[in-house]
């Protein structure tokens, strides 16, 4: 009996669910000064299908401040986007959201 | 150069030489292996290096591909260019299609030009078009005119609608 009890215990020590989850992960739009800003508030309805009013205020922050985080979240999509965003020239990086 | 709605896309008319050989040159210019225009259609995408190099690795390949084969859509459209019947400047349809790839490859095109003649982004100012050597005013004015079509694509101005292309007879 004892023997099994330690055995329950040490199995369930090791079905322990991890916690880390793997850190979120954002696609950034940089300014250029080449790109139409209607082609790039195209490019944004195209590849997230963001409604026209949101793409617009993306790409005016992309123009504004010289970049703009357009998406966050898992690293898979994340690249995903990026490459769809690199396909129609858009200069896009992909960074770790930090913390 | 005008610009015509046809039931199958638009129609370029009126393509001076010049213009035509910018269209020509979109191809050879999203194909370019000169490190500028790589380093800007196929820029580096990760600060960190493992991860930039799974980006090369997985990304990159598979971006080149696409740019290839946009490239021989571009040159194959072209190679309906034709001569207007009492000029020779030329006409061209893009079919609608292939307007998504003509927006990308123009863009490219535009980027590459940029990066080739040395431009920075002031030079895109008006003012400052008189300062520039004589070679980057030419390539700006290949990158404006190249703009001028993508803002068309892009539904920017009012096209005449003019039913189908092959009642079509540019003037």
């Amino acid at each position: 009996m004892r023997v099994r009890a330690a055995t329950k215990e040490k199995t369930a020590k090791q079905a322990k669910p991890k916690t880390a989850l793997a850190p979120p992960w954002n696609v950034v739009v940089h300014d250029d000064p080449v790109t139409l800003m209607s082609y790039v508030t195209k490019v944004f309805v195209q590849v997230f299908g963001y409604a026209e009013v949101k793409a617009k205020q993306l790409m005016m922050e992309v123009h504004k401040t010289g970049r703009s985080v357009v998406w966050t979240g898992a690293r898979e999509q994340a690249e995903m986007y990026a490459q769809k965003l690199q396909a129609h020239h858009l200069l896009t990086t992909l960074e770790v959201v930090d913390g | 150069m005008w610009v015509a709605r046809v039931d199958e896309g638009y129609v370029f008319g009126d393509l001076a030489p010049s213009s035509v050989e910018t269209l020509k040159g979109i191809p050879m210019l999203i194909e370019s292996e000169d490190p500028r225009v790589r380093g800007r259609l196929l820029p580096d995408t990760c600060d960190d290096e493992a991860d930039a190099a799974h980006w090369r690795e997985h990304a990159v390949p598979e971006l080149e591909r696409l740019f290839l084969s946009r490239a021989q859509l571009v040159r194959r459209d072209l190679a309906g260019l034709r001569k207007m019947s009492k000029s020779e400047h030329q006409f061209l349809l893009l079919p609608d299609a292939h307007v998504n790839a003509w927006l990308a490859a123009l863009n490219a095109a535009r980027l590459a030009l940029f990066e080739l003649n040395d431009l920075k982004a002031a030079d895109m100012e008006p003012e400052n078009f008189g300062a520039l050597q004589g070679k980057q005013q030419e390539a700006l004015m290949r990158i404006h005119l190249l703009a001028e079509i993508q803002s068309v694509l892009l539904g920017d101005f009012e096209v005449e609608s003019c039913g189908p292309f092959g009642d079509f007879v540019p003037e």
